[in-house]
């Protein structure tokens, strides 16, 4: 038996690759789903993104926020939100998490530490500022976590939240999740400054980046700006540079990609692909545990599937309930 | 035929965990280009004409650009004809090896790198006998010394054009090959570390109760990094014969321990069992038999109990433009020295 190379225990290699194939298997049925058409308003899919989303979030306890973005599903599984109601809240079901208000972009829970997903790009970055601020208030060594994309970078609300996050030196770590693409703009033409450590060095903020696809970079770089952060070492940004799968929403003929791209990057450089090889190479995971757990996560979906498809719709009473929230 | 220069400028260097655990330098983008543009004036104040560059996504090439229209409009002739390569750009060291190949295919006089020791290993792997002029862009550099570009820009100038004899101009370096299982070597410049992560994770070194061997083609007490281990404990010059071989271990078990600039600004203990000289051409084969190797500060290899690894040692691998000897000839020489008026001053 060889011993364990890795920075984790055989445990929680064991849930990080549980919780990407959660995601992968998650988002491969609601694209099949979408196209049938039972699932109302806009989804937008983090397949291909899963290592960036537990690597970082493997850190993390239900003490510490996440603020979440439009495409926002794995950053919910990496939390700990319920993939039954987040399966019913798509389908707009009164069992949602969001009672079947939200839909796919609006998806709390904030029991999890988990702040929405979010339809306004850059919305996350102040949201998390305020957490981070309660959590140093607070002093329980809390952080808060924002995730947002390349396009939703050059947001006033990102660049005045780094800013804020610098001078009260707050527990907040700033995530770009780099696909190359905003919507459908390449990043080469959208973003004047043309490196995002560049840009938080401007806020006097330290900047990595990291392979996205490489779960145990994003692992290994989130721990050391998260421990920073619990200490009072203050923000940091990191920019996970990755690939999605599917177009930016579903129905997107992604006309902007090159042909044949999407097929190149499964083969290639599929982070789930590139940590089973990792682990099973060291000879810590073996492909029949891993198999046994992706029979056990396609049984899960299938029964979030089911169940949401049978849950009833939100009454029309409760139409104008729920509008604001104490908490 | 006037010669050509190469210019290679990597914008991901200097991007790395260092930031965080260390307070490692982020020179910035525009920085970067005006680093080309200060070597491009350089150049052409030596009377280079024509100058290759190879493209990237990472913002230089725009900068550069309008640093190139702005002198343009201007009326100035500060700059020498700037042609970018043809070349796919894809964001990964492999543009770095395609441009260094294209560069030399297109038989270019000299290449002039900035980036840090990374950088100048994917150049190193395809340059051939063109000399490097390194420009230190990156994190620890311990390969590229810190120089002012237009320092660097000039020797190379003097040096393509004929100024200053090649037995002058040129230094010959050590490298350290690695070859896994029989198959081709990878190359090292500085530094090879065998550490106990059997993942590359955020590739950088920093935990230095992981470091378990070191092989370094020069130990320099001035630098930062593994070469900096070595060095604090037996320095070897870059152009003295052979290397050295450390053995570590964690501090707290260790013979000795030494407090090394693992990083800029992160002082550590690093365990010493053992150091020796070694000698080039002879093949070494590490203890550690799985794990990482870091190549130039960097986990780049995992290596399991099964495969065969050897460290050698190589004299003469590669040539650099020495540029304190060569602007020390210059000067003697009279070489920047003219009795025309100073705006119709160039260097030919």
């Amino acid at each position: 038996m060889s011993t364990n190379p890795f920075p984790l225990a055989k445990d929680d290699l064991i849930k990080a690759y549980r919780t990407m194939r959660t995601i992968r298997e998650f988002e491969e049925r609601v694209h099949v789903e979408f196209a049938k058409g039972d699932i109302p308003g806009f989804v937008h899919l983090y397949a291909g993104e899963e290592a960036c989303a537990t690597g970082i979030i493997v850190h993390l306890s239900d003490i510490d926020r996440i603020a979440s973005t439009h495409r926002g599903h794995g950053h919910c599984i990496a939390k700990g939100v319920d993939i039954g109601a987040m399966m019913a809240e798509i389908y707009g079901r009164a069992t949602g998490s969001c009672r079947g208000k939200g839909g796919s972009m609006h998806i709390a829970d904030l029991s999890k530490g988990m702040m929405g997903a979010n339809g306004i790009l850059g919305a996350g970055a102040p949201l998390i500022c305020g957490a981070a601020l309660a959590a140093k208030r607070r002093g329980d060594g809390g952080v808060g976590v924002t995730f947002f994309g390349d396009g939703a970078s050059n947001q006033g609300t990102v660049l005045e939240s780094m800013n804020l996050a610098a001078i009260w030196n707050l527990p907040a770590i700033f995530v770009v999740e780099n696909n190359g693409y905003a919507e459908s703009t390449s990043i080469d033409y959208a973003v004047a400054i043309d490196s995002y450590v560049d840009r938080a060095a401007g806020f006097g903020l330290p900047g990595v980046t990291v392979d996205g696809t490489d779960f145990f970079a994003v692992y290994e770089a989130a721990g050391e700006m998260i421990r920073r952060a619990r200490e009072g070492g203050g923000p940091a940004l990191l920019e996970c540079r990755m690939i999605r799968f599917f177009g930016h929403f579903e129905g997107d003929a992604q006309t902007y990609k090159a042909k044949g791209e999407n097929e190149h990057n499964r083969a290639t450089r599929d982070c789930l692909k590139l940590f089973a090889a990792r682990v099973s190479e060291a000879g810590v995971l073996s492909h029949a545990e891993m198999e046994s757990i992706d029979r056990e996560v396609l049984g899960l979906i299938e029964e979030a599937v089911a169940t949401a498809k049978a849950a009833p719709l939100p009454a029309a009473a409760d139409l104008l309930t729920d509008v604001y929230v104490n908490y | 035929m006037r010669p050509t220069v190469g210019i290679i400028a990597n914008p991901v260097s200097a991007r790395d965990i260092r930031r965080v655990v260390a307070n490692a330098a982020s020179l910035q983008i525009a920085d970067r280009a005006n680093i080309v543009l200060r070597v491009l004036a350089a150049l052409a104040a030596c009377g280079v004409a024509d100058v290759l560059v190879m493209p990237e996504s990472g913002g230089i090439r725009g900068h550069v650009v309008r640093g190139l229209e702005r002198s343009h409009n201007q009326g100035e002739h500060r700059f020498p004809r700037v042609v970018f390569l043809d070349m796919p750009v894809t964001g990964t060291v492999e543009d770095t090896r395609c441009a260094a190949r294209l560069m030399r295919a297109a038989g270019v006089a000299a290449m002039i790198v900035l980036g840090g020791d990374g950088t100048h290993r994917a150049v190193v792997a395809e340059c051939g006998p063109i000399p490097l002029a390194p420009i230190s862009t990156g994190t620890n550099n311990a390969f590229p010394e810190s120089r002012e570009p237009t320092i660097t820009g000039l020797a190379t100038g003097l040096v393509v054009m004929g100024r200053v004899p090649r037995d002058v101009a040129l230094a010959a370096n050590k490298r350290l090959d690695v070859v896994v299982d029989g198959a081709k070597p990878d190359i090292a410049l500085v530094d090879v570390a065998f550490v106990t992560d059997r993942y590359l994770g955020a590739r950088a070194l920093w935990r230095t109760e992981t470091f378990r061997e070191l092989f370094v083609s020069f130990a320099d007490p001035q630098v930062i990094g593994m070469s900096a281990i070595a060095g604090l404990i037996e320095p070897v010059g870059r152009n003295e014969p052979g290397g050295l071989m450390v053995r570590l271990a964690p501090a707290q078990s260790a013979k000795l321990t030494v407090f090394a600039p693992i990083a800029p600004g992160l002082i550590d203990a690093v365990g010493i069992d053992e150091w020796r000289r070694i000698q080039t051409g002879i093949a070494f084969v590490p203890r550690l038999k799985a794990g990482s190797i870091a190549l130039d500060g960097e986990r780049e290899i995992f290596i399991s109990e099964r495969q065969q690894v050897s460290v050698t040692l190589i004299d003469e691998a590669f040539y650099t433009i020495d540029v304190t000897r060569v602007m020390r000839f210059a000067a003697t020489a009279g070489l920047f020295q003219t009795t025309e008026r100073p705006n119709t001053a160039a260097l030919t």
